[in-house]
């Protein structure tokens, strides 16, 4: 009996088809919905290996910039380490020159004092 | 569905992605009988069931990328149609309440379908709610077994199960004639 109910629902209940012209609206509209859907002309598609080039050419020209940036920085900031080190040598011999001088000066003073006493 | 008409399908669909406007024609007829047929028993009405099946087909057509095969697109088919049936009249119950309407286009019109049966199939759809509607659809419409109705609505399968079950009932008792138990309790 349940067999015979469930056999009876599933002949009622078999998919029935719409209107002709509803169908043929369905088409229409979805298609107009999707212009992309138009077929492709011979030739459209390779239009995709094309903008991969161009992103991948455009890409690598960003890294390379991105590089030669980065290296003229680090070249600028090594100049100016020599240069500040070399500033520094400099002060640093003329201040060892300085102090020569005044060791020379206190010892030949020393020197003359000495004798003065001697003579004496 | 044999395996040379899936892959002919399946071809269709990979073609309906690129773009070929007649592989998507073709997809849109193999399975516009089935969407109609739930819109149409689900809602009632064939107005709206037209517009549903064209809303749900343009969804389709902008979601072919995310469907594997033709399996899949009627399974996703079968699932956006109940869905959206099932939001639309939770929506009209808010407002007001719709008898499905007396059309003898609801059902099939085969030599051996009998009419009193599809009256009583008619009175059931109306007096079931609209998720235990769309579990009666897919098991005898869509010809699902209570698994795939179940990952279709996203239910557990018992509950599917009973919904069939209470379904199944209600049916008899119209079709045999008998009155249901607590009505006669009522009588005495």
């Amino acid at each position: 009996m349940s067999k015979d109910i469930e056999s009876q629902m599933r002949a009622a209940l078999r998919p029935v088809a719409p209107r002709e012209e509803f169908s043929q609206k369905l088409l229409t509209g979805i298609a107009l919905e999707r212009p992309e859907l138009k077929p492709r002309r011979l030739g459209a598609g390779r239009r995709q290996p094309l903008a991969w080039w161009l992103t991948a050419s455009l890409a690598a020209s960003l890294v390379l910039a991105v590089g030669v940036h980065q290296r003229l920085q680090q070249q600028r900031a090594q100049q100016s380490g020599l240069e500040a080190r070399r500033e520094v040598m400099e002060a640093l011999r003329m201040t060892s020159q300085k102090l020569n001088l005044a060791y020379e000066a206190v010892k030949s003073q020393s020197t003359s004092l000495t004798d003065e006493h001697s003579g004496a | 569905m044999n395996d040379g008409a899936t892959d002919i399908l399946d071809e269709q669909l990979e073609k309906a992605r690129c773009g070929e406007r007649s592989a998507l024609t073709l997809l849109v007829q193999r399975h516009q009988r089935s969407v109609y047929s739930l819109a149409l028993r689900m809602l009632g009405t064939r107005d709206l069931a037209e517009d549903l099946t064209q809303e749900v087909f343009m969804q389709m057509s902008g979601n072919l990328r995310t469907i594997e095969s033709n399996r899949h697109l009627g399974f996703w088919l079968r699932q956006v149609t109940t869905n959206r049936a099932i939001d639309q009249l939770r929506r009209r119950a808010r407002v007001q309440m719709r008898p499905l309407e007396e059309e003898a286009h609801l059902f099939s019109a085969e030599e051996n379908s009998d009419p009193l049966l599809q009256r009583h199939l008619q009175a059931l759809l109306a007096e079931l709610s609209p998720p235990a509607r769309a579990v009666v659809l897919l098991r005898y419409q869509e010809d699902l077994d209570p698994v795939e109705i179940a990952r279709t609505l996203e239910m557990p399968v018992n509950t599917v199960k009973s919904h069939l079950k209470r379904s199944l009932e209600s049916m008899r008792e119209k079709t045999s004639g008998a009155r249901p138990a607590r009505c006669e309790d009522n009588s005495t």
